[in-house]
């Protein structure tokens, strides 16, 4: 998991292009959006691309969005439930 | 009505986003390529939206954020502008990822960014400006139809301060298709030379130029837009020195009255020939400065053109790197600004020092 979750906020800092930020600045719990990290919808639109192109996973639902997205461990345990699904 | 420049802001490949003065050393370059001279964008826009955003939105961005500072305007009541290519790196990474990923898991932001109305838009989010927004994506006429759409909305007395600008980036994609159109330099040549080189070519070039235009004096008006007009595709050298003439009989100006003629001349042979001709029937003896020796050849380079134009008038001396011909006038009243792109697209720009 912690593995995980270091490759996760490396692939995001990337793939979001937070320049100010670096992927250990970003706290595990931490909130991504709005107050937390200050993301937006767009970014979340850019994480479901990036957990589709890295893990090969797909969001049938989009109302889990914001439970899935909510912080660096949620998006975590819902890779790694899926790949355990799978 | 009077047509005043209210501020300027410019990004170009020279220190001019520094500060509203002519910067005071010319940043020297070679080779066929000049690229823009970036200031820290942190100070006008937030990190946050600066991650999203390519070159030519900063730079757009930037100098309209100048521009609004010199004018003291914090909204205006439109925002207008021109851009030939467009947000062309977004368009690239966009296109990339569509044939690198056959189509599948494209990411928004590139393709959001890359529409040519980006900047104006972008513009408009950072101000939480409502009002009318446009761009013009006219070639080489985009920057000079964005100032016409202005200058008739100042006219028909609806708005009292609008922004207008244009702005247009080089990327490396770009500077390899446009240089297989044989239309760069194959020999060295410095901002020194290339005026003077008539030889085949010019130097690519890119910035962005933005202006606050209003019907009334700001507090840091230093110039008036009295006129503006396009031709495309003249016969002749002729008819383009009787549309000068005629251009500046509908503004009650004399050849005479003009105190310079600031002209698009850019090194290439077959182009400069215009400028030579007009020079010599029109305007013989008049002091005549250049400016693509210090921001490059693109479609919207006389914005540019006019930034200059207008610093000329605020400062009332003409840079001595921009001089071309002539002694630079003690008192500069009027500048005439002649420009053409690939002498297809002719444009005129009149600015009077007020």
């Amino acid at each position: 998991m912690e593995k995980l979750m270091a490759a996760l906020k490396a692939q995001i800092v990337e793939q979001l292009n937070l320049q100010e930020v670096k992927p250990e600045d970003i706290g595990d719990d931490q909130p991504l959006f709005k107050d937390g990290l200050g993301l937006d919808s767009i970014d979340a639109l850019e994480i479901i691309v990036l957990l589709q192109q890295h893990y090969g996973i797909r969001i049938a639902n989009p109302e889990q969005g914001p439970e899935i997205f909510h912080s660096v461990r949620t998006i975590a345990e819902f890779i790694t439930a899926h790949q355990t699904a799978k | 009505m009077y047509i005043y420049i209210q501020g300027t802001g410019c990004v170009s490949p020279q220190e001019t986003a520094a500060g509203s003065a002519f910067p005071a050393a010319v940043l020297p370059w070679e080779g066929p390529r000049l690229k823009a001279w970036e200031p820290d964008y942190k100070q006008w826009i937030d990190v946050k939206l600066i991650r999203r955003m390519s070159r030519v939105i900063k730079m757009g961005v930037a100098a309209a954020k100048l521009s609004l500072q010199e004018a003291g305007v914090e909204i205006p009541d439109a925002i207008i502008t021109g851009t030939a290519y467009g947000c062309l790196d977004d368009t690239g990474v966009f296109l990339s990822k569509m044939i690198n990923q056959q189509e599948e898991m494209l990411t928004p932001t590139a393709f959001i960014q890359s529409t040519h109305n980006t900047v104006a838009g972008q513009i408009a989010l950072m101000l939480g400006c409502h009002a009318y927004n446009n761009t013009f994506v006219h070639k080489a006429f985009s920057f000079e139809s964005a100032l016409l759409d202005s200058i008739m909305i100042l006219r028909e007395g609806r708005s009292s301060s609008i922004l207008a600008g244009a702005m247009d980036e080089l990327t490396n994609h770009s500077f390899n298709i446009l240089s297989r159109f044989d239309l760069y330099k194959k020999e060295p040549v410095t901002h020194e030379q290339l005026l003077k080189s008539n030889t085949h070519g010019t130097v690519a070039g890119e910035g962005a130029a933005c202006f606050v235009l209003g019907t009334e004096k700001g507090p840091n008006t230093k110039a008036k837009l009295t006129g503006l007009t396009t031709l495309y595709k003249p016969a002749g050298k002729a008819e383009i020195s009787a549309d000068i003439a005629a251009f500046l009989a509908a503004h009650h100006c004399s050849q005479e009255e003009v105190s310079l003629v600031i002209t698009g001349r850019n090194g290439d042979a077959s182009g400069d020939e215009w400028y030579e001709y007009v020079e010599n029937t029109l305007f013989a003896g008049k002091p005549v400065a250049g400016f693509k020796h210090l921001c490059g050849e693109y479609p919207t380079a006389a914005s540019f053109g006019m930034w200059i134009g207008n610093r000329i008038l605020a400062e009332q001396q003409v840079p001595a790197a921009a001089m071309f011909k002539g002694e630079a006038p003690d008192q500069i009243k009027k500048i005439l600004i002649y420009n053409h792109h690939k002498q297809t697209h002719h444009s005129l720009i009149l600015l009077t020092a007020c």
